[in-house]
């Protein structure tokens, strides 16, 4: 583990930004969710890529979402202890 | 507090000595326990005990650990009421998996007299909680106990049989540990803890990727519960389920306070990558399927506690069959006052 400690620390830091970055994209990550929870109603089957157009939606949010600062919605969340080095 | 000066280390093989010479060639496994059923051939190998033992030590020597101690803490709390339940109290007393000492904490040194701390983690003992209650701690894993027949009056464990790969072993070596009318008593996680984790991964994972493996580890039916203690020789059952549930700002939060807590996955069929994509994909669903009003997602923690007796002639028996004085007729008639039930 500590060979490719620095490769670590780089991945868990950007996955520390993940959240505040999908607390931006709260809209497509709802449609997407929505999409998903439609195929598991009776009758529904869910397949690969059966979401892919919200998907790619929400994927295309997420990299546009700045990870620096925080919106209204989230404030009490703005600096979490785990976020903090 | 008195605590001993340092911690003994019990080498896996320590018992060979104590295993009779009949057994050797049937098995490998070193602690005095007979075999019943054959247990041990069909033992299943299912977690990667060296990396429990890694990621308990890497969540016990983190720079914050009381952060995800609540879950742990809170169950600590309920095992250490029902200790406090039975009016009795215990000389020697064993910890299996205690972590930190979530349960020493609550309990005082009329109740136990000693108490044994065991765990897999050699980082966790060295950074446990205060307590009033002397403690030995020892560095042991929970499927090779390496302790004596008859030793413990009580035995208590929060949490972490559900990492055991045998655990009819496991809960036979208990009982096998136990003096007569010792009793044990337990906590583990139940089959429907974080289904809602294990719903989003595997919805996301079969939309993303047309497939998906298990990221939650198995849990116990609370019906194979009873089967598991009965068999392995405790009396007088007692299997009741809790329902804890949790608040989380989202899936990342929940997914970094199960790491932190040391609960992360060890199975030996875990995929070793998840995609980003895939995690993504569950947070929204995760959050779509499951939040609540004020935009949090829960997660539910379901906690079967068992308590366990060793038998013990004082102990109460089921009565011969035929030897009923009274009939199920006359139970209405109870709290009649005398003249009426003689009408």
């Amino acid at each position: 583990m500590s060979a490719n400690g620095a490769v670590w620390g780089r991945v868990r830091s950007r996955l520390r930004a993940f959240p505040e970055r999908l607390a931006a994209c709260g809209a497509e990550a709802a449609a997407y969710g929505r999409c998903v929870q439609a195929s598991t109603a009776p009758g529904g089957r869910l397949s690969k890529d059966l979401c892919a157009r919200e998907f790619q939606a929400l994927r295309s949010c997420f990299a546009a979402a700045v990870g620096g600062g925080c919106s209204e919605l989230r404030s009490h969340h703005c600096t979490p202890a785990w976020a903090t080095e | 507090m008195l605590r001993s000066a340092g911690l003994w280390h019990f080498c896996r093989r320590l018992g060979a000595a104590r295993v009779p010479a009949e057994n050797l060639g049937r098995r490998e496994v070193t602690s005095g326990v007979s075999p019943r059923g054959g247990s041990s051939s069909r033992a299943l190998n299912i977690f990667d005990r060296d990396l429990k033992r890694k990621q308990k030590n890497w969540a016990a020597q983190q720079p914050e650990p009381t952060k995800f101690d609540y879950l742990k803490e809170e169950v600590g709390s309920r095992i250490a009421d029902r200790v406090y339940d039975i009016p009795r109290d215990f000389p020697l007393a064993l910890d299996l998996g205690c972590g930190r000492g979530y349960i020493a904490q609550y309990l005082n040194k009329e109740t136990i007299g000693k108490f044994f701390q065991a765990d897999i983690a050699e980082n966790a003992l060295k950074n446990s909680l205060e307590t009033e209650i002397p403690t030995v701690s020892v560095l042991v894993d929970e499927e090779f106990l390496p302790f004596r027949e008859n030793t413990f009056d009580l035995v208590v464990s929060s949490l972490s049989l559900h990492w055991v790969n045998d655990l009819p072993r496991a809960l036979e070596q208990i009982h096998y540990i136990l003096k007569p009318d010792g009793v044990f008593i337990g906590a583990m996680f139940g089959g429907d803890t974080l289904y809602e984790l294990r719903c989003s991964l595997q919805l996301a994972e079969t939309e993303r990727e047309g497939g998906f493996s298990p990221h939650v580890s198995p849990f116990t039916a609370v019906s194979d519960l009873g089967h598991l203690l009965g068999r392995a020789g405790f009396n007088t059952l007692t299997v009741d389920t809790d329902e804890i549930q949790v608040n989380y700002p989202g899936m990342f939060e929940l997914m970094e306070d199960l790491q932190g807590m040391g609960e992360s996955n060890c199975s030996w069929n875990r995929k070793a990558l998840l995609h980003r994509n895939t995690m993504l994909a569950a947070a929204a669903v995760y959050r779509e399927m499951y939040r609540n009003e004020d935009g949090s997602v829960p997660a539910t923690y379901q906690i079967y506690y068992m308590i366990g007796w060793k038998y013990h002639e004082s102990q109460a028996r089921p009565a011969r069959r035929g030897s009923a004085t009274v009939s199920f007729g006359e139970l209405g008639k109870i709290n009649m006052p005398e003249e009426e039930k003689s009408q």
